[in-house]
């Protein structure tokens, strides 16, 4: 990591006191690796991998054979706020996934009506029904808390997940 | 456990290994049955923690299987949904008895069934919204509203009690935020029939305001959006129309400066067409030697009077079939030539 980082940093600066001669600079402007084509896909493999429907479908299945996982108005024309709505959504998958260890059968959706947050889980049978009673009563009052609107969580529990094929 | 019994026998006395044994074997078989009951059906890949989480798994769902089946087996045909979907959910497989799949296929296979079907949770659904829950619905809501007054019962009768048009938009979105700065626009609508206004006031306003007069259907629009609140922006536009109004009354001492140009239609009097009319006319009455007439007389006669209408119309309704044929008309009387057709 360090070699490559130090090699950018070489080429970026000028050796003008070895050469006063050859001073154009040679400059090499990188960003980082944008991989488009390998964004959000898993690859396919032996035939062992079970994955679930919304792991299968590359992004550019979304409106033809996937939904959207975040439905609010802010990406709609001439209305603001999809920023804000994004970080919300970023955080709140985050908090999910750790509130939820190991529980968490596939993404989670997120919907907003007008103030009200609904957050929709699909969860493994993993922990005992009290545990996950408290779980979600948690999670409710702290985000409420957090983002000042009220929150509601909308749990549905399978026994495994739910797979849609091997890959 | 063939081994063990055979060093029991070898070690202790024939009877207390006995025992011991058939205890040892008794609660052997006890657990062994209890361990192949607990681990459902799962494949035995995998190694020893595979094998572990999934007797774990297999214990604590049984725990939550064990009562459980949906509420969907046991809804009656005819219940009261609204009391299953009072407002607006998610999907819940268990609690909606159709058999919906959803999700595109694998080769030869079929949709995903409902129960933990994505999908179908992140779509929005309208099981709440039944006809009968609508008519509950507006049962409830009936108790506050008013009933509109009768004496309005036609749009002629609203605009002649109430001229004026206020129209405002609130806007409504998903978010921890109520504003949005489109809010505080203001649309005032008044027809100009409805105003108290002579001819000069009329055209006057009509130059004041431009462009927000539309000469169809005789109406003006004024959209206020300077101010930051929609009150400020209301007081503001109600204020704008009184200024106009009182303004188009008065009569400024520059407006007697008024040039052909400025004029909103055209007027016949005094116009190069009436004077050059005119002088051809009584250049044929002089050529014709008929005794000398006057412009009076000429502007009273029915050709003159004839063209004017004419002109007038021409100018001022644009160029039809009507107007251009009546023109030819005119002209043709006027200069007296039938022979053309």
């Amino acid at each position: 990591m360090a070699a490559p980082v130090a090699a950018r940093a070489l080429r970026a600066v000028p050796w003008r006191c070895a050469h006063p001669a050859l001073s154009a600079r040679h400059d090499l402007h990188t960003t980082p690796a944008c991989l488009k084509t390998r964004a959000a896909r898993v690859r396919v493999g032996k035939g062992d991998k079970p994955v679930t429907y919304e792991k299968a479908h590359a992004p550019h299945y979304i409106a033809h054979r996937k939904g959207w996982l975040s439905l609010h108005t802010g990406n709609l024309d001439g209305e603001a706020g999809a920023a804000e709505r994004t970080v919300e959504d970023v955080f709140l998958r985050k908090f999910l996934y750790g509130t939820f260890p190991g529980c968490l059968a596939n993404e989670v959706v997120l919907k907003r009506r007008a103030n009200l947050l609904v957050v929709c889980l699909v969860l493994v049978q993993n922990l005992a029904p009290s545990k996950l009673y408290f779980l979600i009563g948690y999670t409710e009052t702290l985000l409420s808390h957090f983002y000042k609107c009220p929150v509601r969580l909308e749990v549905q529990t399978v026994p495994t997940k739910v797979i849609y094929k091997y890959l | 456990m063939a081994a063990i019994t055979g060093q029991l026998l070898a070690g202790a006395g024939y009877w207390t290994a006995l025992s011991r044994c058939c205890r040892g074997a008794a609660v052997g078989l006890f657990s062994g049955a209890a361990a192949y009951s607990s681990v459902p059906s799962v494949s035995r890949r995998g190694g020893k923690q595979r094998e572990a989480s999934t007797r774990r798994t297999g214990r604590t769902s049984q725990f939550i299987r064990s009562h459980a089946s949906p509420r969907t087996e046991r809804m009656a045909v005819d219940q009261d949904w609204s009391s299953v979907y009072p407002t607006a959910a998610a999907f819940k497989p268990a609690s909606v008895p159709l058999p919906i799949r959803m999700g595109y296929p694998v080769k030869r296979g079929v949709p995903l069934p409902k129960e933990g079907n994505l999908e179908l949770i992140k779509i929005p659904n309208f099981l709440h919204l039944t006809p009968p829950a609508i008519k509950k619905h507006c049962a409830a809501l009936k108790d506050f509203c008013t009933e509109w007054p009768g004496a309005l019962d036609s749009d002629e009768k609203c605009e002649q009690h109430f001229p004026i048009e206020i129209e405002t938009v609130d806007y409504v979105s998903a978010g921890t935020s109520i504003r949005n700065p489109k809010a505080r626009v203001v649309t005032l609508r008044v027809k100009l029939s409805n105003l108290n206004l002579d001819d000069h006031a009329k055209k006057k306003l009509i130059k004041l305001v431009g462009e927000r007069h539309c000469k169809d259907t005789d109406m003006l629009t004024i959209t206020m959006d300077r101010c930051p609140l929609r009150r400020q922006n209301y007081d503001y536009g109600i204020h704008l129309l009184t200024v106009l109004y009182h303004e188009s009354w008065k009569t400024e001492m520059w407006e007697n400066e008024k040039t052909e140009e400025d004029m909103e239609e055209y007027i016949w009097e005094n116009s190069c067409s009436q004077k050059n009319a005119l002088d051809i006319l009584l250049r044929i009455k002089a050529s014709e030697n008929v005794s000398n007439v006057t412009k009076e007389e000429l502007l009273v006669s029915e050709v003159v009077k004839n063209y004017r209408n004419s002109v007038v119309a021409l100018k001022n309704e644009g160029e039809t079939e009507n107007n251009m044929s009546q023109y030819k008309e005119s002209v043709k009387k006027l200069l007296n030539i039938q022979a053309l057709p």
